[in-house]
């Protein structure tokens, strides 16, 4: 069976978010060392720069996706 | 329990003496408030109509809502690590570039149906009221996680 270009890019799409499912999983597993969704967000966000840019970009998403 | 509103040693009292901080059925009921609360916020901005000055206002709110708490009421914070582990990290790296190389891909092809982007899939997806509302649930409460890292 050949997958249309269509499925192949929803294919990618799902694999990508899938892996990030994963590595959560992976790291928060005793004596990890992938950082958490939440430690390396939180590594970003110390200095005052990456605060206000990761809240921006929350922001964003929800300006896209809930205004548009 | 009837002791759980009681005063202990080490509480902070606030000016009418009572503690700043409530006790167990305090903060479950203060918990409970605010989830009704973000509820019924959630389910009015599901409802209102995209490209609408109403949707634009009810997603302005909770990003003006947060800011000012970060910035002026800023919450006990969850301790960042000092630093992160290169090899570890760099797996997230993979698969955050990976999204948005696929992401930037679509984008640029013009979204078109046969190569669509995440919006163009998500779009209909949140399209039912019910969902729409969730999400925006969903995505207040990422940001108030936001603010407490």
């Amino acid at each position: 069976m050949i997958m249309s270009t269509r499925a192949i890019t929803i294919a990618g799409f799902i694999i990508v978010i899938a892996a990030m499912f994963v590595l959560e999983f992976l790291a928060r597993r005793p004596g990890s060392r992938i950082p958490t969704l939440g430690q390396w967000l939180g590594y970003l966000m110390r200095p005052r720069i990456g605060r206000v840019l990761i809240l921006l970009g929350w922001w964003w998403l929800g300006w896209h996706y809930f205004a548009r | 329990m009837a002791t759980d509103d009681v005063t202990r040693r080490g509480d902070r009292l606030g000016r009418s003496g009572l503690p700043l901080r409530p006790g167990p059925r305090g903060r479950r009921l203060r918990t409970a408030v605010i989830g009704a609360v973000l509820a019924g916020y959630a389910w009015a901005a599901g409802a209102a109509v995209p490209f609408s000055t109403t949707s634009l206002v009810l997603v302005l709110i909770p990003g003006v809502v947060i800011a000012a708490i970060a910035y002026a009421w800023p919450p006990e914070r969850i301790p960042a690590p000092d630093r992160l582990d290169i090899t570890g990290m760099f797996w997230w790296v993979i698969a955050v570039a990976a999204l948005f190389e696929w992401e930037a891909s679509a984008y640029k092809d013009n979204s078109l149906p046969w190569h669509p982007s995440l919006t163009d899939l998500i779009n209909p997806m949140i399209g039912p009221h019910i969902v729409k509302s969730a999400a925006i649930l969903l995505w207040i409460m990422v940001g108030w996680a936001l603010v407490r890292r």
